[in-house]
């Protein structure tokens, strides 16, 4: 007869989980790092060159030309009409702003978190949001009928006695994508700061020499500098939530506002956040996966438990996402408006029906069924993979709501299908931009924030109790 | 008053650093004269040292009360200059005005707390300063400044805490 | 005679215009013989552009007014049509068309109670398009005036009213109940020293209807004969989409005999 209440576990041979497969347990001397993150920039290889030469010319054709013709001849050229006013360059625009919203809940919700895993990618999903941003301002440009007058939505003094209409949730737009610009813009620089006098330190000629020389500000690390620096990336980290929360909110207003049949539901606020984060979380992977794969020596950086962390919150947030898109399914669905009934039976039946079941077997089910095994979590390509799945997934999800969802309004003698015309070169533009600009990024920027690295690695220590190493984390700041 | 001599002590680490410190305030040089540069920022408590005044904080604070402003004008200035009616709304709407206050406040919060960060620090600054590019490697620099006949033992006692090396430090272009 | 707009502590109150003159309409839909006289009448008057076949068949006709042929059961041959629904702006009071543009290209106009649509000042959101629930916003997709473009188009030039604008690409345009013969009757009247009488002018749709189906006139003018014709009817009249409370100007006479 045992004592214990439940049959305790055999003692066969149990895994040592070796702590120092975490980054944080496993410190290399800073110089090292620091050696690493600049190689990683000026090891080249030649397929670089001939993607980025392919992505320049996708970018100088698709969306540079295209752009022009659409400027010179009309909207005429893309397939938006009556009743479907909004096309795919208002899901682009959501779409980017949805990618740029993982760049902040990295870098500032998981700082003020403290959730230290984060440490070595915060600058690359940072740079994802400014570059995403890019996209989404020029998707929206791409959308204006008189894009050369677009100065008169900018709230600036002027000589014609009007101003722009802020009871318009796109002057709300115009106002918080701009601050949410500028101020991600500027919780990329700060900390970027003392890693570009490193670069500085290191390089010795050339023109990036004088180009990180201006850019350190002539940072040295004296303590008045970085009480300075970490005071205001605090103020930043924790300031930049609620924006990031109220960019995408303003931007479902856009659609919640009108008063369309499927559009006007109080639910998308919150909806939308929740499916940035999604599509957000995602591409992160997707970039994580691309870095670790391409860069020298971003194994040691980017590691499973970076993977980990990321498929995690992928998968609740894929969570949440359902339980929302539940929500906004089933008020119309119960009844009440034959117009959002309509607007429904059109999503579910009509002949883009198999949109609506791909968004739904990728942003729900292929999480669901993957991300809860933490192997399948941690490895590099199946969490890329199922990344690139969910983006499809949430782009169909914008491409529901706006271009299929205006098609039925209250007037049905006017219901028209909407059919995607230059906006697909354009589109494609964009992306190739998006993956141009990062890979310039990559060549003159460290991507690893190191002092954040070495920061986190002095913080953590390998503390034996009894017979277990355990990891700590001391409360350095 | 003799002339004073400023001296670099480079440490590998931080432990040996906040040594050093102390045995330069048990010598009686005062904190101003002292200067601890680093690669990642150490508290001050852990180096013995007072704690940095910043004013971030308090030009951030000022800023987000002129972001405040300028969206209030935006919400309620703008329609009291150029009233239009439009569907129905009131010219001077409550909702819009938590909004545009809202956006205008945090872009002014952040904006000036990223210029107050420029304006504490004296950045941009490309004058010559006194550095070693090992700081950015990860060692921990004491820049001290001390009566120039008196090195001598600040050298020994630094070198005793476990400095690895103590020199006086040209400013130089970084 | 004008309206003041009265609010307080605003500086400009500059608002007044002209007579008061609240514009409305009345369109019986059982005199309505779809013949869409009044589209070709509203075309000529308002300089509306011809798009061609392609553009018309993907929704992107440039009508101001459109005649709406609805069926009640789609299998052949028990097809029951509907009556025929004339289908214009219809100028809400509470345009929702109107908060959603950034850039002040659609308001209010206080005097007369219609909704305007500035051409020079529209940037192109298409905002109010999506907004508008009849669906009755027309966006210049392409320049369909321009000669250089569309050189076989220039002898119909010739017949176009020297007294409204012609539209470029990337600005939207919808019906404005005439407001160029509004303006004109309303310079006239007030030269003359009087208010404008029922029946001195009328938009080209109403003019041109062979049924007089569409009838125009001043809705705060209890003599006038839209409200003449409002009152001798009252089980047939009814708002479109009366649920979405836009408090449209025009009554719509439908379901006697």
């Amino acid at each position: 007869m045992t004592t214990a209440a439940k049959p305790l576990a055999r003692r066969h041979a149990e895994e040592h989980e070796d702590l120092r497969q975490f980054i944080m347990h496993d410190p290399l001397p800073r110089g090292k790092m620091n050696a690493m993150a600049m190689e990683s920039m000026h090891a080249t290889s030649p397929i670089f060159w001939v993607v980025t030469a392919v992505l320049a010319a996708i970018v100088v054709f698709a969306l540079g030309y295209e752009w022009y013709i659409l400027i010179m001849k009309g909207q005429g050229t893309a397939g938006v009409t009556r009743p479907d006013y909004w096309g795919v360059f208002l899901v682009n625009t959501v779409f980017w702003i949805g990618i740029s919203h993982a760049g902040t809940f990295i870098s500032a919700i998981l700082r003020v978190l403290k959730i230290e895993s984060r440490r070595p990618f915060t600058r690359a999903a940072e740079l994802m949001t400014t570059f995403g941003l890019v996209q989404a301002g020029l998707s929206i440009f791409m959308h204006l009928g008189r894009v050369w007058l677009v100065y008169w939505m900018f709230p600036i003094p002027n000589e014609r006695q009007i101003w722009p209409d802020f009871h318009s949730p796109l002057m709300w737009d115009l106002m918080a994508i701009t601050t949410y610009l500028l101020c991600s813009t500027m919780y990329l620089f700060l900390p970027l700061i003392p890693d570009l006098a490193m670069a500085r330190d290191r390089t010795q000629g050339g023109w990036l020499k004088p180009f990180y020389k201006i850019l350190a500000l002539g940072f040295r690390g004296t303590e008045g500098e970085w009480k300075n620096l970490v005071t205001a990336m605090n103020i930043f980290a924790f300031a930049i939530i609620p924006v990031m929360f109220s960019v995408h909110t303003i931007v479902s207003w856009d659609f919640a506002m009108a008063s369309r049949p499927g559009w006007s539901s109080t639910v998308f606020g919150p909806y939308f956040v929740i499916g940035a984060l999604h599509s957000g979380m995602a591409a992160v992977a997707i970039v994580l996966f691309l870095l670790r794969s391409t860069m020298k020596y971003y194994d040691y950086f980017i590691r499973a438990e970076q993977f980990n962390t990321i498929g995690t919150l992928m998968l609740l947030v894929s969570m949440a996402w359902a339980y929302f898109y539940f929500n906004d399914y089933l008020v119309p669905w119960y009844g009440g408006d034959v117009w959002d009934k309509l607007v429904q039976e059109y999503t579910e039946k009509g002949s883009l029906a198999y949109l609506w079941y791909t968004m739904l077997i990728v942003n729900i089910a292929v999480p669901w069924a993957t991300l809860w095994n933490k192997k399948w979590r941690e490895t590099p390509w199946l969490l890329a993979i199922v990344g690139l799945l969910i983006n499809v997934g949430m782009y169909l999800e914008r491409y529901i709501i706006i271009p299929v969802g205006v098609t039925i309004n209250r007037m049905p003698f006017t219901w028209r299908q909407y059919e995607p015309r230059i906006e697909i070169p354009m589109t494609i533009g964009t992306f190739a931009l998006f993956l141009l600009l990062y890979m310039i990024a990559s060549r003159i920027i460290p991507l690893i924030p190191v002092w954040e690295v070495q920061e986190g690695q002095e913080a953590h220590l390998i503390r034996k109790i009894g017979k277990a190493e355990i990891s700590t984390l001391s409360e350095m700041e | 008053m003799s002339e004073s001599i400023t001296l670099l002590a480079m440490f590998h680490d931080i432990e040996p650093a906040s040594e050093g410190v102390e045995k330069l305030q048990q010598f009686g040089l005062d904190d101003d004269d002292m200067n601890v540069i680093s690669g990642i920022p150490i508290k001050h408590s852990i180096l013995g040292r007072p704690a940095a005044i910043t004013y971030v904080s308090r030009i951030g604070l000022f800023g987000a009360i002129l972001g405040m402003f300028l969206g209030i004008f935006f919400i309620y200035g703008i329609p009291y200059l150029y009233p239009l009616l439009v569907g129905g709304q009131p010219i001077f709407p409550i909702p819009q005005g938590f909004i545009i206050t809202f956006e205008m406040t945090m872009l002014g919060l952040m904006g000036f707390s990223f210029i107050g960060m420029f304006v504490d620090s004296g950045f941009p600054s490309y004058t010559p300063k006194q550095y070693t590019p090992e700081i950015s490697d990860g060692k921990v620099a004491l820049l001290f400044s001390c009566p120039a006949g008196e090195q001598e033992k600040f050298v020994d006692a630094l070198k005793e805490a476990g400095a690895e090396s103590v020199a006086p430090v040209e400013a130089r272009h970084l | 005679m004008a309206t003041e707009l009265e609010m307080p502590g605003v500086k400009n109150q500059g608002i007044e215009e002209g007579p008061v003159g609240v514009w409305g309409m009345v369109i019986d839909q059982d005199l309505c013989t779809g013949c869409q006289a009044c589209v070709a009448a509203c075309s000529m008057e308002n300089n509306v552009p011809i798009v061609g076949e392609e553009d018309a068949n993907y929704g992107r006709y440039m009508h101001w007014i459109r005649i709406e042929r609805l069926w009640e059961s789609t299998e052949f041959p028990e097809v029951k049509m509907t009556s025929f629904q004339p289908m214009l702006c219809q100028q809400c009071h509470n345009a929702p068309c109107e908060p959603v543009c950034p850039v002040y290209a659609s308001v209010h106009s206080v005097s007369e109670d219609l909704n305007l649509q500035v051409y020079n000042r529209c940037v192109g959101t298409r905002y109010c398009g999506n907004n508008c629930p009849y669906q009755v916003r027309a966006f210049n997709w392409w320049d369909y005036q321009d000669e250089r473009i569309h050189p076989e188009l220039v002898t119909l030039h010739n017949q176009m009213n020297p007294d409204v604008t012609v539209r470029r690409r990337g600005v939207m345009e919808k019906c404005t109940f005439c407001i160029q013969r509004i303006h004109k009757a309303e310079d006239k009247a007030k030269s003359e020293g009087r208010e404008i009488e029922d029946g001195e002018f009328t938009t080209a749709c109403a003019q041109a209807c062979p049924a007089s189906a569409i009838t125009f006139g001043r809705l705060d003018d209890p003599e006038s004969q839209i409200n003449q014709l409002a009152e001798a009817n009252p089980s047939r009249g009814f708002h479109a989409l009366e649920e979405v409370r836009t408090l449209p100007r025009i009554t719509y006479l439908r379901g006697g005999v």
